[in-house]
C-alpha cells in the first residue's frame, strides 16, 4: 500500500513536472515579445532593453529554466508581468472561485444526472426514454459558450432575475453553473443508465425479486450500490477536469477564477503567469485522480490497490 | 465522452429470434421485447442522427452554389435585419452580410478542420495504439505514459496557449485539434489489438515467418479499422465543438473569415437587440453535432449487436 | 500487496456518509472565503465595471483613463486637468511659471494624507525620483525632462527643467503624490495618499475594490460613501449589467452598447468628443518607388473611404470624422481639411498615376479603437469597390503588432492604430506622431516611420516656444503641412462615452476619458 501510494506520488510529481516544462519550453519557442506588452506600446528601445534585463529575458533559455526550476523549489514560480505580484499568489488568489463554481456544478450534476440516468434505466428504450436521450445527446452537444449566452439572454436580459457577471451575490453562481452542469449532466446520465442497465439486468437482482425485494429497494440499494463506482470515479474525473476546463463559462460570465485568468495571462504574454497556471490546475487535476483511485478500495471490498498497481 | 472500457459490455440481451412454431409470443408481445424496442430506438437514433445531420452537411457543402451573397459581401445601409427581412432568411449582421451565407461558409471551414484534424488524430491514434498493442513492452510503455499525461492536462488551456503562440491559421488549428483526440483512438486500438493478437490467424502467420510488422499492417489492421472506425463520427463532432470554443476565444483563422465561434463571439456585443446573431448559427451548430453524435452512437449500438448476434 | 486498511472498522456506508459530509465542507470553504459584497445598488454605493483590470491604485507603469478616475480618488497629484484643459491646482496652491524653465509652486495649506501626516516638498521630490527610475512607465515618456525639485521652504519649492516645457503643470497632474517614506520603484498596491476616498479592500488579481469615504480628507467629503470598482471585461456582461442595476457606471463603451443602452429606462449616455484619434496611419518605410511613397496615391486611396457610412453604421454617430491632424478638443489644434468619398475619382486618379493590382496589407491589434474589426472589414470592401485588394492581419494584445509596426515582422501598408492625448495639449500628440527624425529612425523609433525634417524641426521650435501666440502660429503651420502629406487613409475621433444609471449624478465626463469621483453623488430612488 505505502509502496503503492509513494509509486503514484512519484508518477503524479513527474507528470506535473513535464507538464511545467512543456509549457516553459512552449512558451519560449513562440513569437511574441513579453517585453513590449509589458513595457506598453510608446516604450523605447533602450525602455524594452531594460524591462528584459529586469524580467530576466535577456538570458539564455537553459539559464531562464534554471532560475524558475530553482524558484519553484522555493515555492515561487516568478512574478506575474502584468498584475506584478507573485504568479503563484495571483492564481491561488483566482482558485477559490473556480473551486466554487465546480463544486457547484458537480453539485448539481450528482442531484439531476443520477435520478435521471436511474430513470432512463429503467424506461430503457421507451418512447419518453429514447426522447430523453435525445436530449442528453442534445446536452453534450451544445457548445458552452453558447447555452451559456444563450441562458444569460433569457434569465439577465429577457427576464433579469439574475446577475449576468462576476460573483458579488449568490445568485450570480446560479448561471455559470448551470451552463457548466449541461453537459455533464448529459456524460453522467447516459454513463448512470449504462451501468444501471447493466446492474438491473444481472441474475442476483432477478433473485432478489423474485425473494420479493422492493422494487425501491432494488433499484437504490441493490442496483445503485453496485453502479456507484464508476458513477463516482466519473463524477471525480469530471470533477478533476471541471477544475481546470471551466475557461469558456468563465469568459462568458466574467466569472473571476482561473479560466478567465489564463486566456488573459495568454493575451498579454503573461509567461510566469501561464506557467504558474498550468502548474497549478495541472497539479489539483491530479490529486484529484489520485484521490479517487486511492478511495476506491474503501468503496469496494474487492478491489486492491496492489492489483490495480500490478494491473 | 471517455468512458472506461472496461465498463462497457452490456449485458447479453434475451434472444431475439422468432421461431415459426405456434407459439404465445405474438407478434405483439415481440414487438414490446427489450430486443426489439432497442432496434426501434436505434432506428430512431439512426435517422434522427442522418436527418439532422443532413439538414446542416448538404446546404454547407452547396454553399457555394445557393442563391445567397457572399459571406462577405456587405451593404452597410442594411444592418442587422431580423430573419426573414430583406430577402435574408437569417438576417444579416452588423455589417449587413448575409448570416446564412456566412453560418454556411463559416461551417465550411469548421467541417474541414474537423474532418482533417479526425483523419490526422486517426492516423496518430490508430498507428500509436496498433505498435503499443502489438509490440508491447517499450513501446507500450511509452505510448501509455504519454496518453496518462495528455490526459492530465488542462486540455483547453494547452490548445488555446498553442494557438496563441503559434498563430491562429488553419493548419496550426487543425493539428492543435488533431493532437487533442489522438489519446481516445489510441486508447481503442490498443485494446482491441491487444485482443486480435492472440487469435488464431496471427499464431499462422508468425508460423508461416511473416515478419511482424506485416502481420501487423497487413492483417491485424485491417480488422481493427471497422470497430475502430466507429469512434470517428463521435471525434468529428468533438472537433467540431473545440473549433468553435477556440474561435469564440479569439483562436480562429484571420478575419474577414467567417467561423462558427466568431459569428457567435460578434454577436454577443449585440445579445440584447439582435437575438439572431447568436442564438441562429448556435443552433446550426448544435443541429449539426446532435445529428453526428446520434449517428455515431446508432451505429455503434447497432454494430455492438450484430457481433453479438453473430457470436 | 499488503491489504489496505482495516475494512471492519471503516465499512462502506460510513465512509460514503464522511465522503458527503467532507464534500459539503468542500463546497462550504471556499464559497465561504470569496464570498462577495452583498447585493446591487445598495444605498449610499456606487459600483464601477471597468473593461481593464486595474491591478493597483498607482499609475506609474499602468495608465488607462478609467483607472486614472479611480486611482486619483485615492492618490492625488499636484494639478488636475480641468474640464477647459487648463491645469487647475489640486495639491499645489499655486503653480506659476517664474521663468521659461523655472516654475514655483505652493503646497495647499492642511493637505495631509488619509493617517493625518502633512503632504510635504520631500515627498513630491521622491515621487518623481521613483517615477523616473520605474522601467517602461508610460507617464515618464510624456516629459520632454523631468524637472528637478529645489526646496525653498516648508510649502515651497521650485520646479526646473534645461529646456523650456511650458506645459509641466498640465503634465504634473500625472505625477501622483506618496509618502516618501513609502513610496518604491514600482506599482504600490496599497499605502497611504491624500485623495477624497481609501481603500477599504482591493485584491489587484481580479481587480475588485471597495473605496470608503476618507474621515480625514483635507477637501470637501464627497458625497458618496463607498465605491465599488469591479472589472469586468466582456462589454456584453457591462451592458447586461448595467441594464439590471448591477453597475453604476460603465466607462469606454462601444458604439454598439450605447445603442444598445440609448433609451432604456434608468440609463443615462454621456458623450464628449474626446483627445484620441484614431487613424489607418499609411507605412511611411516604403522604399522609392513603391506606390504609396507618393502622397498623391495617398490621397487618391482615401477618397475611396466612405467615412459617413463608416461613422453612421458601424461606429453609430459615437465617433466624428478627423477635420485635423489632431483632435480639434486638444489645445492648439487646428482644422487643417476633411476626408471625401468619392470612389470614381479614387478610380481614375489611380489609373492617372499608374497604379494597378495593388494590394494592402491592414494590420491592427484588436481593441485598438471601438469596433476596429468591423471598421476594418468594412474598409475592405470599400477599397475592393475602387479595385484595390486588401488583407487583414488582427494582432492579439500583447502580440507580435509592435515588431511589425517597427519594420520588423513582416511588410504591411496600412496600420489601424489610435493616439492619446492625455495632457491636452495638441503638441504632446503632435510631437509623438510626427516629430520624427533620421536619428530616431535608426532605432525604429518614429511613428510608423514618419520623418519629414521640416514638420520635425517646426514641432520643436513650437515646443520651446514660450510665447503663446507665436507657439500657436508656428503649431498651425506644422499641422498644415502635415495634412498635405496624406499621412492617413482615413481618420476619426471618437466620442467618449459612458454610461451611468440615472440615479447617478453630477458626474461630468472630460475629454480625457475621466471624470471626478469626488463629485459624484448618487440620488436614492424612492
Amino acid at each position: 500500500m505505502i509502496r503503492y501510494l509513494a509509486r503514484r506520488l512519484g508518477q503524479s510529481a513527474l507528470t506535473v513536472f513535464l507538464t511545467v516544462t512543456a509549457v516553459f519550453v512552449l512558451v519560449r519557442l513562440a513569437p511574441g515579445d513579453p517585453a513590449s506588452a509589458y513595457a506598453g506600446p510608446t516604450a523605447s528601445p533602450e525602455d524594452l532593453a531594460r524591462v528584459r534585463a529586469q524580467l530576466g529575458l535577456d538570458e539564455s533559455v537553459l539559464a531562464q529554466y534554471g532560475i524558475f526550476l530553482r524558484g519553484l523549489l522555493h515555492g515561487d514560480a516568478g512574478m506575474s508581468y502584468s498584475f506584478r505580484a507573485p504568479a503563484l499568489e495571483v492564481v491561488l488568489g483566482r482558485l477559490p472561485y473556480t473551486v466554487t463554481l465546480a463544486v457547484a456544478a458537480i453539485l448539481v450534476t450528482a442531484v439531476v444526472a443520477i435520478p435521471l440516468g436511474v430513470w432512463m434505466a429503467r424506461r430503457a428504450d421507451t418512447a419518453r426514454e429514447i426522447g430523453a436521450s435525445v436530449l442528453t445527446v442534445a446536452g453534450q452537444s451544445m457548445p458552452d459558450f453558447w447555452s451559456g449566452v444563450m441562458l444569460l439572454t433569457v434569465f439577465a436580459v429577457l427576464v433579469p432575475v439574475l446577475p449576468a457577471s462576476g460573483f458579488t451575490t449568490w445568485a450570480g453562481l446560479v448561471l455559470p453553473a448551470v451552463t457548466v452542469a449541461v453537459l455533464q449532466i448529459a456524460l453522467i446520465s447516459r454513463l448512470v443508465r449504462r451501468e444501471m442497465a447493466a446492474a438491473l439486468a444481472a441474475p442476483y437482482l432477478t433473485v432478489a425479486r423474485a425473494r420479493g425485494v422492493s422494487e425501491r429497494a432494488l433499484v437504490w440499494r441493490y442496483g445503485m450500490g453496485n453502479s456507484l463506482i464508476p458513477v463516482l470515479t466519473a463524477l471525480g474525473t469530471r470533477f478533476a477536469a471541471l477544475l481546470n476546463g471551466v475557461v469558456v463559462v468563465e469568459v462568458v460570465f466574467a466569472w473571476p477564477g482561473v479560466g478567465s485568468l489564463v486566456v488573459r495571462a495568454l493575451e498579454t504574454r503573461d509567461y510566469p503567469l501561464i506557467q504558474a497556471t498550468v502548474l497549478v490546475t495541472a497539479a489539483l487535476a491530479i490529486a484529484v485522480h489520485l484521490l479517487v483511485d486511492v478511495c476506491y478500495p474503501l468503496l469496494d471490498p474487492r478491489v486492491r490497490l496492489g492489483k490495480a498497481a500490478a494491473a | 465522452m471517455s468512458v472506461p472500457v472496461s465498463s462497457s459490455p452490456l449485458p447479453p440481451s434475451p434472444g431475439d429470434s422468432s421461431p415459426a412454431r405456434p407459439s404465445a409470443v405474438t407478434p405483439r408481445v415481440l414487438a414490446r421485447s427489450r430486443a426489439s424496442r432497442q432496434r426501434r430506438a436505434t432506428r430512431v437514433k439512426l435517422w434522427l442522427g442522418a436527418g439532422c445531420t443532413l439538414v446542416v452537411v448538404v446546404p454547407i457543402l452547396l454553399a457555394g452554389l445557393l442563391p445567397l451573397p457572399g459571406p462577405n459581401e456587405q451593404d452597410l445601409a442594411q444592418r442587422r435585419l431580423p430573419p426573414l427581412s430583406g430577402g435574408h432568411l437569417f438576417g444579416t449582421d452588423q455589417l449587413g452580410r448575409d448570416l446564412l451565407s456566412r453560418v454556411l461558409h463559416g461551417g465550411q471551414v469548421s467541417l474541414a478542420i474537423g474532418v482533417l484534424a479526425v483523419v490526422v488524430s486517426g492516423v496518430i491514434g490508430v498507428l500509436a495504439g496498433a505498435a503499443a498493442g502489438y509490440f508491447g513492452g517499450g513501446v507500450d510503455a511509452v505510448v501509455c505514459r504519454l496518453l496518462e499525461a495528455q490526459l492530465s492536462l488542462p486540455l483547453l488551456m494547452m490548445l488555446l496557449l498553442v494557438v496563441a503562440l503559434f498563430g491562429p491559421s488553419v493548419p496550426v488549428i487543425t493539428l492543435v485539434i488533431a493532437v487533442a483526440q489522438w489519446p481516445e483512438l489510441a486508447r481503442l486500438t490498443r485494446s482491441l489489438v491487444l485482443v486480435e493478437r492472440e487469435k488464431p490467424y496471427i499464431a499462422a502467420a508468425r508460423v508461416l515467418g511473416l515478419r511482424r510488422g506485416v502481420i501487423l499492417a497487413r492483417h491485424v489492421l485491417p480488422n481493427v479499422a471497422r470497430p475502430a472506425s466507429l469512434v470517428v463520427l463521435l471525434l468529428v463532432a468533438q472537433a467540431v465543438l473545440l473549433e468553435s470554443a477556440l474561435s469564440y476565444l479569439g483562436a480562429g483563422p484571420q478575419r474577414p473569415f467567417a467561423t462558427w465561434g466568431r459569428i457567435i463571439s460578434d454577436g454577443q456585443d449585440y445579445i440584447t437587440t439582435s437575438w439572431w446573431l447568436i442564438t441562429l448559427p448556435g443552433l446550426v451548430i448544435v443541429l449539426l453535432v446532435v445529428g453526428v453524435n446520434l449517428l455515431g452512437d446508432a451505429l455503434r449500438e447497432a454494430t455492438r449487436r450484430g457481433r453479438k448476434a453473430d457470436a | 500487496m499488503t491489504r489496505f486498511g482495516s475494512g471492519a472498522v471503516l465499512d462502506r456506508r460510513s465512509l460514503l456518509r464522511a465522503g458527503l459530509a467532507a464534500g459539503a465542507g468542500a463546497a462550504l470553504a471556499p464559497l465561504a472565503a470569496c464570498a462577495g459584497p452583498v447585493g446591487a445598488a445598495t444605498p449610499g454605493s456606487l459600483t464601477l465595471g471597468l473593461n481593464r483590470s486595474l491591478v493597483s491604485l498607482d499609475n506609474k507603469l499602468n495608465q488607462f483613463d478609467a483607472a486614472l478616475t479611480v486611482q486619483r480618488a485615492v492618490r492625488q497629484a499636484l494639478t488636475r486637468i480641468g474640464p477647459d484643459m487648463s491645469a487647475t491646482p489640486v495639491l499645489a496652491e499655486r503653480f506659476e511659471q517664474t521663468a521659461p524653465t523655472q516654475w514655483r509652486v505652493r503646497l495647499r495649506e492642511g493637505a495631509r494624507y488619509s493617517d493625518g501626516s502633512p503632504v510635504t516638498v520631500a515627498d513630491v521630490a521622491t515621487a518623481l525620483r521613483m517615477y523616473a527610475q520605474v522601467n517602461g512607465s508610460f507617464v515618464v515618456n510624456l516629459f520632454p525632462e523631468l524637472p528637478s525639485v529645489t526646496p525653498l521652504g516648508e510649502r515651497d519649492f521650485l520646479l526646473e527643467t534645461a529646456r523650456p516645457v511650458p506645459i509641466l503643470d498640465l503634465l504634473m497632474a500625472n505625477i501622483l503624490i506618496t509618502p516618501a517614506a513609502a513610496n518604491r520603484p514600482e506599482e504600490l498596491s496599497g499605502g497611504l495618499g491624500s485623495g477624497p476616498y481609501v481603500v477599504s479592500a482591493g485584491n489587484g488579481g481580479t481587480g475588485e475594490y471597495t473605496l470608503e469615504r476618507n474621515p480625514r480628507y483635507w477637501g470637501t467629503p464627497p458625497p458618496v460613501r463607498t465605491v465599488r470598482v469591479r472589472f469586468v471585461p466582456e462589454e456584453s456582461s457591462r451592458v447586461v449589467a448595467i441594464r439590471g442595476g448591477e453597475l453604476d457606471v460603465i466607462d469606454s463603451i462601444t458604439p454598439d452598447s450605447a445603442e444598445q443602452l440609448v433609451g432604456l429606462p434608468g440609463v443615462a449616455i454621456e458623450r464628449v468628443p474626446g483627445t484620441r484619434i484614431n487613424q489607418l496611419f499609411f507605412n511611411f518605410r516604403k522604399p522609392q518607388g513603391h506606390p504609396l511613397a507618393d502622397a498623391r496615391v495617398r490621397q487618391a486611396l482615401s477618397l475611396a473611404i466612405d467615412g459617413p457610412a463608416l461613422l453612421n453604421d458601424v461606429l453609430v454617430g459615437s465617433a466624428s470624422q478627423a477635420e485635423g491632424v489632431v483632435p480639434l478638443a486638444l489645445v492648439g489644434a487646428v482644422r487643417t481639411g476633411t476626408y471625401t468619398h468619392d470612389p470614381a475619382e479614387a478610380r481614375a486618379r489611380l489609373d492617372a498615376l499608374g497604379v494597378r493590382d495593388l494590394t494592402l496589407t491592414i494590420i491592427w491589434e484588436s481593441g485598438e479603437f471601438p469596433a476596429d474589426a468591423s471598421v476594418m472589414e468594412a474598409v475592405v470592401e470599400m477599397l475592393r469597390a475602387v479595385g484595390v485588394g486588401a488583407r487583414l492581419q488582427q494582432f492579439e494584445p500583447g502580440g507580435d503588432i509592435l515588431r511589425w509596426r517597427q519594420g520588423r515582422g513582416g511588410d504591411w501598408d496600412v496600420l489601424g492604430n489610435g493616439y492619446p492625448g492625455p495632457t491636452g495639449q495638441a503638441i504632446t500628440s503632435l510631437l509623438g506622431m510626427y516629430g520624427g527624425t533620421p536619428d530616431k529612425e535608426r532605432t525604429r523609433d518614429t511613428y510608423q516611420g514618419y520623418v519629414v525634417p521640416e514638420i520635425a524641426d517646426q514641432l520643436a521650435v513650437a515646443a520651446a516656444e514660450t510665447d503663446a501666440a507665436r507657439r500657436a502660429e508656428v503649431l498651425t503651420a506644422a499641422q498644415r503641412a502635415i495634412w498635405a502629406s496624406w499621412p492617413c487613409l482615413w481618420a476619426f475621433v471618437p466620442n467618449v462615452v459612458l454610461a451611468r444609471r440615472t440615479r447617478v449624478r453630477g458626474l461630468a465626463l472630460q475629454p480625457i476619458n475621466s471624470y471626478d469621483l469626488a463629485a459624484v453623488r448618487v440620488e436614492e430612488q424612492p
